[in-house]
């Protein structure tokens, strides 16, 4: 779908159909765990049943970037097909009714990453020393700054940003509150990347680690995308991925067939940059130090199962 | 002991106003000055650790300078210096460039003060942007058959694309000081390419970073230097070497990311230069 401008008058009809289309269809997500959520009369993104994600352009600059950046991505035929597949398919910018009343917003259509699973477990991390860059106003850097250094953004090159990972053990997904996940220091980042793979996340004994090798590690797991992802960015130089989240999701309830259907996405592009001939060093050395930590988890749940625990 | 002024050094610290700077012997040795804080003694504390380190690969051991010590030398009041092996005792004419590593050069620990100093240096150079700034660089000019060095202050105000020049700077041959025609990179393959290269070195080191979580390098350089007297046999004898340890701290079980991003970036200005220079070779 192209991008519509909004104030083309022939396209009203058009417009108006697609938006009692929207309308009828569109609910706050289930298992959104970063960003702005649309609860309680706030302005955040919304789903509809046939697996699209309706993210609201807000007035400022980042909702302009993001779709600038979907549109510029999805036409780049510099972009390897294997890479695409890391990134939310792009389907234009659509009239839908706003979460918080306020009427009709263009809203981002994006491919809902986590439709179709019945009980995933997802956690988003945000990849980078810095999320600030350069020629940002002194606030904003001020801010972005503060943030890095509480979190493990500084020492570890990523933070955890959210978390909804299921239970088995329990019957019900354990969600820490946001908080608790922005003062996670090594040892906590390391904790929650245990727990997302193990079966009793939400007790206080040690994560189990149940599902490491079957969710981080083999040809189609966690692991093996990263490092698909991380020889791309060994070299690409078209885009500097400021503040970008890695998204990762596994199902917990495939209905007899054991599938886990692990993924890895790259979300949140407000503050993308051209990457001007340079690569994203600050998104590699992040994402390298994110590999490790998945690559530790994986070798000494490993090791435990080589030991007959 | 005969002891004199290095004759080839291009970044940190020189003998100047009464300030002791490093100095080299007959032997193959650098004497480097302890710096009076904490410096001097983060940098003999990665050595001492360095060298016993039984996990440090020897094809690793390689890029960094032989540790021999400290002592007391006559002539610099009895302070104690840091004894390296000298890295270019075995160049008779070398060519020298300092690359400071890492898109940042602050880290946790170190104090406010300093973390604010380094975010302006860095903001200003091309750390910020690149992941890596040229610290300073010396090159032998094959016509002038003298070295040339650019103008420091100048070197410091260089954006993306001066870093770009000054790297086919270093491995060209013609007029240096003559800004009017265009670096020849005639030496790009000796230097930069080939089995035995600075491309081939730098991934070689980059293979480490990804998994080393012993030391984060903070600050660190990393030297690259070469032959010109035999360059024209086509043997360069480049090497690579990382140096300047005053800001090491401990991995802790994670990589050093900040090292390894800004390396990765320079290996890739370093490869595109290797890569014009051989496209403009089969053109020719």
């Amino acid at each position: 779908m192209k991008l519509y401008n909004i104030n083309d008058p022939i396209c009203y009809s058009f417009r108006l159909l697609c938006v009692l289309v929207a309308e009828k269809m569109l609910k706050v997500p289930e298992h959104q765990v970063a960003g702005h959520i649309a609860k309680d009369g706030k302005l955040g993104p919304l789903v509809d049943d046939r697996g699209r994600f309706y993210k609201p352009l807000q007035g400022d600059a980042r909702g302009e970037n993001e779709a600038k950046f979907y549109e510029s991505f999805s036409s780049n035929k510099n972009v390897p097909d294997h890479i695409r597949g890391y990134f939310p398919v792009y389907h234009g910018v659509q009239l839908a009714e706003a979460s918080d009343g306020s009427g009709k917003l263009p809203h981002m259509v994006l491919e809902d990453v986590v439709s179709g699973y019945v009980k995933p477990s997802v956690m988003d991390v945000k990849i980078g020393s810095r999320t600030w860059y350069p020629d940002v106003s002194e606030e904003y850097f001020n801010k972005c700054i503060k943030k890095d250094s509480a979190t493990t953004t500084v020492s570890l090159g990523f933070r955890v940003s959210g978390l909804k990972i299921f239970d088995c053990q329990e019957s019900r997904f354990w969600r820490p509150d946001k908080r608790v996940v922005l003062a996670y220091k090594v040892d906590g980042a390391r904790m929650a990347l245990r727990k997302f793979v193990s079966s009793n996340p939400s007790a206080d004994s040690v994560p189990d680690c149940a599902y490491a090798s079957e969710v981080y590690g083999g040809s189609n797991g966690i692991l093996a995308k990263l490092l698909e992802l991380k020889a791309w960015f060994e070299t690409q130089t078209l885009y500097h991925f400021n503040s970008c989240s890695i998204l990762m999701v596994y199902e917990n309830d495939s209905g007899g067939d054991d599938e886990r259907r692990a993924q890895v996405k790259l979300v949140d592009f407000a503050h993308v940059l051209d990457g001007n001939g340079v690569i994203d060093h600050n998104f590699f050395g992040g994402l390298c130090s994110f590999i490790k930590f998945i690559q530790d988890i994986l070798e000494s749940s490993d090791n435990r199962c080589e030991n007959g625990h | 002991m005969h002891l004199k002024a290095p004759e080839h050094q291009v970044a940190g610290h020189i003998a100047k106003d009464g300030k002791p700077g490093p100095l080299v012997d007959d032997k193959g040795r650098f004497f480097k000055p302890l710096q009076g804080d904490s410096r001097g003694e983060i940098e003999v504390k990665f050595y001492e650790s360095f060298s016993s380190n039984t996990e440090i690969p020897d094809h690793i051991r390689r890029y960094f300078p032989v540790y021999h010590g400290t002592q007391a030398v006559e002539g610099s009041d009895g302070a104690a210096m840091i004894v390296l092996e000298n890295l270019l005792s075995k160049y008779s004419k070398p060519s020298v460039m300092d690359v400071k590593m890492g898109s940042r050069t602050w880290y946790p620990e170190a104090s406010e003060e300093y973390i604010r100093k380094c975010l302006r240096k860095d903001a200003r150079s091309t750390t910020v942007s690149s992941g890596f700034r040229i610290s300073g660089f010396e090159v032998y000019d094959h016509k002038e058959l003298s070295f040339w060095k650019p103008d420091r202050k100048l070197l410091n105000g260089i954006k993306v694309d001066g870093v770009r020049l000054a790297l086919r700077k270093f491995v060209s041959s013609n007029t240096l000081s003559d800004t009017s025609s265009k670096p020849d990179a005639a030496f790009a393959s000796s230097v930069y390419g080939g089995s035995n290269g600075v491309l081939t070195q730098l991934l070689e080191l980059k293979t480490w970073f990804e998994n080393q979580t012993f030391y984060h390098f903070n600050s660190c350089s990393i030297l690259i230097i070469y032959e010109n007297e035999s360059i024209h046999d086509d043997d360069a004898r480049a090497q690579v070497k990382l140096v300047d340890f005053a800001h090491v701290h401990d991995g802790n079980g994670v990589i050093d990311h900040n090292f390894l991003g800004g390396l990765c970036s320079f290996i890739n200005f370093v490869r595109d230069i290797l890569q014009s220079s051989d496209e403009s070779t089969e053109n020719n």
